[in-house]
C-alpha cells in the first residue's frame, strides 16, 4: 500500500465532488442563500472549485432587474466567500478526523473585499465556475483570492478577507 | 564591541532607508491617503496613529512577507504597534 493510501485509511478523507447536500452539511447557509450547487475540486485548507448554475428561477433575478435579468455581482463575491468556508470547514473536518462532525458553526464573517473586478454581466443560463484559494492567516482572519468564470471567460476576480470562528467561542 | 563612526553612520542610513521603504509599502498596500514621508518613525499604526484597523494587520503582514520574506505570526502582532517596532522586526528576521 502506498503512503498516500495508508494515510487515507487512517484519516477519513473529504474529497470532491461534494453534492449540494454535502455542501449544506458544511455550511450554515440555506435557501435562498446557499449558492454553490457542487464542489468539483477540493484541497481542504488550501483551495476549491465549485459550480453555481444561474437559473431564471433564482428569486433574486425577479428584482435584478425586471425585463433585464442580470445575476448580481455581489453574489459572485458571496459564492467565493462560501467556497472559502468549504475550504476551512473541510480542513476542520480533517483535523478532527471525523467527516460527520458539525463544522457549520465555524463560518464567520466577510471582513474585507479588495480589488473586485466584474468583467462582464452574468445571465440566466450561465454556468459559473467559482475558484477560491486560501492564503495568509492571522488570528481568525483568512485572506482569500477568488474568481468566477463562464466557460473559459473570467467574469469576476476579487481578493477577500473572511473570518473563521473558533467553535468554543 | 564598539562601532566605528563610519559603521554607526552606515547602520543609521540603512535603518532610515528601511523605514522609508516600509512607510511607502504601508501607504501603497493599504491605500492610505497620507504622504509616506510625513509618517513618524514612532507613530502608532493603529488607533489615533495611522488609524489602521485589525483587518489591515493581515494585509500588512502579507505585504511584509512578500517584500522582505519576514513572517509575522499571531504571537508577534506587537511588532505591528508602531513603525519602529515593525522595522525592528524586519531587521531582526531578515536573512
Amino acid at each position: 500500500m502506498t503512503q498516500a493510501a495508508l494515510a487515507a485509511v487512517e484519516t477519513p478523507a473529504i474529497t470532491a465532488p461534494l453534492s449540494a447536500d454535502d455542501i449544506a452539511r458544511l455550511l450554515p447557509h440555506r435557501y435562498p442563500f446557499l449558492m454553490l450547487d457542487r464542489v468539483t475540486a477540493l484541497e481542504p485548507g488550501v483551495s476549491a472549485e465549485g459550480i453555481k448554475n444561474v437559473s431564471v428561477s433564482d428569486a433574486v433575478l425577479a428584482g435584478h432587474f425586471p425585463g433585464r435579468m442580470i445575476y448580481p455581482g455581489v453574489l459572485l463575491i458571496e459564492c467565493v466567500a462560501q467556497l472559502a468556508a468549504v475550504i476551512y470547514g473541510s480542513a476542520a473536518l480533517v483535523s478532527v478526523k471525523d467527516t460527520s462532525a458539525d463544522v457549520s458553526g465555524r463560518v464567520g464573517y466577510l471582513a474585507e473585499v479588495r480589488q473586485a473586478k466584474f468583467m462582464r454581466p452574468v445571465y440566466p443560463g450561465d454556468q459559473l465556475i467559482v475558484r477560491a484559494t486560501s492564503g495568509a492567516r492571522m488570528g481568525a482572519l483568512i485572506s482569500v483570492t477568488g474568481q468566477a468564470s463562464v466557460g473559459r471567460e473570467v467574469v469576476m476576480t476579487a481578493r477577500l478577507v473572511v473570518t473563521e470562528r473558533d467553535q468554543e467561542e | 564591541m564598539a562601532l566605528t563612526l563610519e559603521e554607526t553612520t552606515e547602520r543609521a542610513r540603512n535603518r532610515q532607508e528601511l523605514c522609508a521603504d516600509v512607510k511607502a509599502l504601508l501607504v501603497e498596500r493599504l491605500d492610505l491617503d497620507v504622504n509616506p514621508t510625513l509618517i513618524g518613525d514612532d507613530q502608532p499604526l493603529f488607533g489615533r496613529g495611522l488609524e489602521l484597523d485589525s483587518i489591515d494587520t493581515l494585509e500588512l503582514a502579507m505585504a511584509i512577507e512578500e517584500k522582505y520574506e519576514v513572517t509575522i505570526t499571531d504571537d508577534e502582532t506587537d511588532s505591528l504597534l508602531s513603525l519602529n517596532r515593525l522595522v525592528d522586526h524586519v531587521e531582526a528576521n531578515r536573512s
